[in-house]
């Protein structure tokens, strides 16, 4: 299925709005769901949206998954699905809690240098923007 | 009468036809001497047709009945009648075509009146989708509030597994 046409597709748009509604849910249960399900999705579409979803909540947490997760969020073997997070994290007004997350990820010894790497050009971009 | 004088008087009606020729004599103009309208043509007199009869059959004119010129009169006025029958033909033939023209120009009229009141249903379509459209967006936007408020784990979990599951049956099948 074409990129396009997932607009069109009636169970997509059902899933973007269990997606939208966990995202303003209050519940921190909410992350637990979007990292279990939409992140390990098979569809590069919903795990672009999930990742997005997770910024978009902007909590430590919901950070956590998508800056620090081998695989996910900016680190997703995706291109599409990294850049998006990518430009959602820029589009943060409060980019606070992000540089939070980037730093410790960056400091941080327990995680892989790539996702190191990744971490510091996300960090680099967000200084200047 | 005896029946020797009867063959006489017959043997002289069969040989002498002078008499009797004088009195069947005919004008070939049917209408000599005729009332048209109360006006006699005197000119009817004459026959149509030359003959050397012709003055003496002017008597003969006189003896035309009352019913035969009633029966002509009839007949001319017939063709009056016929006339007039035919003016009204044509004055109703008339009529039916200033009814036709009114028509057409009242139905013109409507399909202006239709074409002006597309251009207005054109808003009113408008209206209506972009009425439509809010309430769909308004609709899911109360779907998603709903389900906001629901139990992540037990409940939204669930619903998220099910849509997955459908969306990625539509990828089989669209591939």
């Amino acid at each position: 299925m074409e990129r396009s046409s997932f607009k069109n597709n009636k169970n997509f748009n059902r899933v973007s709005d269990i997606i939208e509604s966990l995202t303003i849910n209050p519940s921190s249960d909410s992350i637990a769901v979007l990292e279990e399900i939409g992140t390990n999705s098979s569809i590069d579409e919903v795990r672009e949206l999930t990742s997005r979803a997770l910024v978009k909540r902007n909590e430590y947490d919901s950070l956590n998954v998508v800056i620090s997760s081998r695989g996910k969020g900016i680190n997703d073997m995706s291109t599409f699905v990294a850049m998006s997070t990518i430009n959602e994290l820029l589009s943060l007004e409060n980019k606070e809690e992000a540089m939070r997350v980037l730093e410790n990820t960056i400091s941080s010894e327990g995680f892989d240098e790539e996702v190191k790497e990744n971490a510091r050009s996300v960090k680099a971009l967000m200084a200047l923007s | 009468m005896s029946t020797i004088e009867r063959i006489t008087q017959l043997s002289h009606r069969i040989f002498n036809t002078s008499v009797t020729e004088k009195s069947v004599a005919r004008h070939s103009n049917p209408f000599a001497g005729s009332n048209f309208q109360k006006n006699i043509l005197s000119e009817l007199n004459k026959d149509v047709f030359v003959s050397s009869l012709a003055k003496d059959k002017v008597s003969l004119n006189d003896k035309l009945t009352a019913s035969s010129k009633r029966i002509y009169s009839t007949f001319v006025g017939s063709i009056s009648d016929f006339g007039s029958r035919l003016i009204d033909g044509i004055e109703s033939i008339k009529a039916f075509g200033s009814r036709m023209k009114e028509g057409l120009v009242t139905t013109w009229n409507k399909i202006q009146e239709i074409g002006n009141t597309e251009v207005s249903l054109e808003g009113t379509k408008e209206f209506l989708s972009r009425d439509i459209k809010s309430f769909m967006i308004n609709g899911r936007q109360r779907e998603i509030t709903k389900m906001s408020k629901m139990d992540p784990h037990t409940e939204v979990k669930p619903m998220l597994m099910d849509a997955l599951s459908s969306l990625e049956a539509d990828m089989v099948h669209a591939a």
